[in-house]
């Protein structure tokens, strides 16, 4: 998108968006948080301008993967440089052993969010 | 423009930086670009990384003073940490004694336990009792029981202690992403407080777009929030975020 000069808009404070996101592959780095739970991590990604259809979700042991088309191309002009994204993708490795296969997944207002049960092991021991 | 010529009778400063949600600065900004406000001067803090920003050929300090008539606004773009927070706050307050302010409204973002996205709310909090009567006025809820941290709690800690008083309205967002929609019922609230007619639809038009171009900022606020959350309780694990 560029920027009209009478459009509202706020300052960034920082330019290194340029490094984290992928400009040769015009791929955008999401946001994303991951919250822990007794039974389940929830890992949520920031996905604007992105139809559900569009998101491709998978797992690698517990490594978690997220790649999204934009609807529309998204143009940022850093430095001088005008650049153009076209996807979203990031992998995000948990810190522990998952049950991807019973992992799941909802997309509400561009934001997407995925439970992901941990995997239970170990075993229990007697109280004396 | 569909804004009310009326602006507030009494001098009344609103103040806006990167907080849960960016809501703050997402509704600062929108106020000053929609009522067309000029800006006036700027706060400057020898412990802030030396930051300009370069717009149209202008340079802009991070930390700015705006005004149209009885209204003032002190907007920051960049986050603070726990040090600068306080510093921030009596600079504030500072400014207010000197320039006769009669209370200053403070927004930002808070997440709450059984927030429903569908319809996010806003709550109030006021740090004299001569700010009550507002809240019911005008039908805003009171923020009843939680923590605050951060730059928020430095400037209630501030205002609190002195003659201004001050009033926060936290609106309901999403703690760790742009929360541009969040900022909306910011936005019509303080626009009932103001009584001026604000017409929100450039933001709406613009919720996902601000989304994207505001990661960096809200990544940094989040940094500044979870250092300034460390210093509050030593020993806390921060919580994770990637």
């Amino acid at each position: 998108m560029i920027e009209n000069k009478d459009e509202f808009r706020i300052l960034s404070p920082s330019i290194n968006s340029l490094l984290n996101d992928d400009i040769d592959q015009q791929t955008l780095s999401p946001l994303s948080c991951l919250r822990e739970f007794e039974s389940n991590w929830l890992l949520e990604f920031d996905l604007p301008l992105v139809n559900k259809k569009d998101i491709k979700i998978t797992f690698d042991e517990n490594l978690v993967s997220v790649e999204a088309k934009l609807k529309e191309s998204y143009s940022e002009e850093k430095l001088g440089i005008q650049t153009k994204f076209e996807y979203f993708k990031k992998t995000l490795s948990l810190p522990g052993k998952i049950n991807s296969k019973k992992a799941s997944a909802k997309f509400t207002k561009g934001r997407l969010t995925i439970t992901i049960p941990k995997q239970v092991t170990g075993h229990k021991i007697k109280i004396e | 423009m569909q804004t009310s010529k009326k602006l507030p009778k009494e001098k009344i400063l609103l103040v806006g930086f990167p907080s849960n949600g960016l809501v703050g600065t997402f509704t600062i900004s929108y106020l000053v670009h929609y009522l067309e406000m000029k800006a006036i001067g700027e706060i400057e803090h020898p412990d802030l990384p030396p930051t300009l920003f370069v717009e149209d050929g202008e340079i802009l300090p991070p930390i700015r003073i705006y005004k149209k008539n009885n209204l003032y606004v002190v907007m920051s773009d960049l986050p603070f940490d726990p040090f600068v927070a306080y510093d921030f706050a009596e600079s504030i307050l500072d400014y207010c004694k000197k320039n006769q302010i009669k209370k200053i409204i403070i927004i930002s973002g808070m997440e709450t336990v059984n927030r429903d996205p569908k319809s996010p709310k806003i709550f109030g909090l006021v740090t004299h009792q001569s700010l009550e009567k507002l809240l019911y006025d005008y039908g805003i809820p009171k923020f009843l029981a939680g923590s605050i941290f951060g730059t928020d709690a430095a400037m209630i800690t501030a205002f609190r202690k002195s003659k201004i008083p001050a009033l926060i309205l936290y609106a309901e967002c999403h703690p760790f992403f742009p929360d541009p929609e969040a900022s909306i019922i910011a936005i019509t609230t303080l626009a009932r407080v103001l009584e001026i007619k604000v017409d929100t639809t450039d933001i709406q038009k613009k919720i996902e777009w601000l989304r994207i171009q505001h990661r960096n900022l809200m990544e940094e606020t989040i940094r500044s929030l979870q250092q300034q959350q460390q210093e509050k309780k030593p020993g806390k694990a921060p919580q994770i975020y990637r």
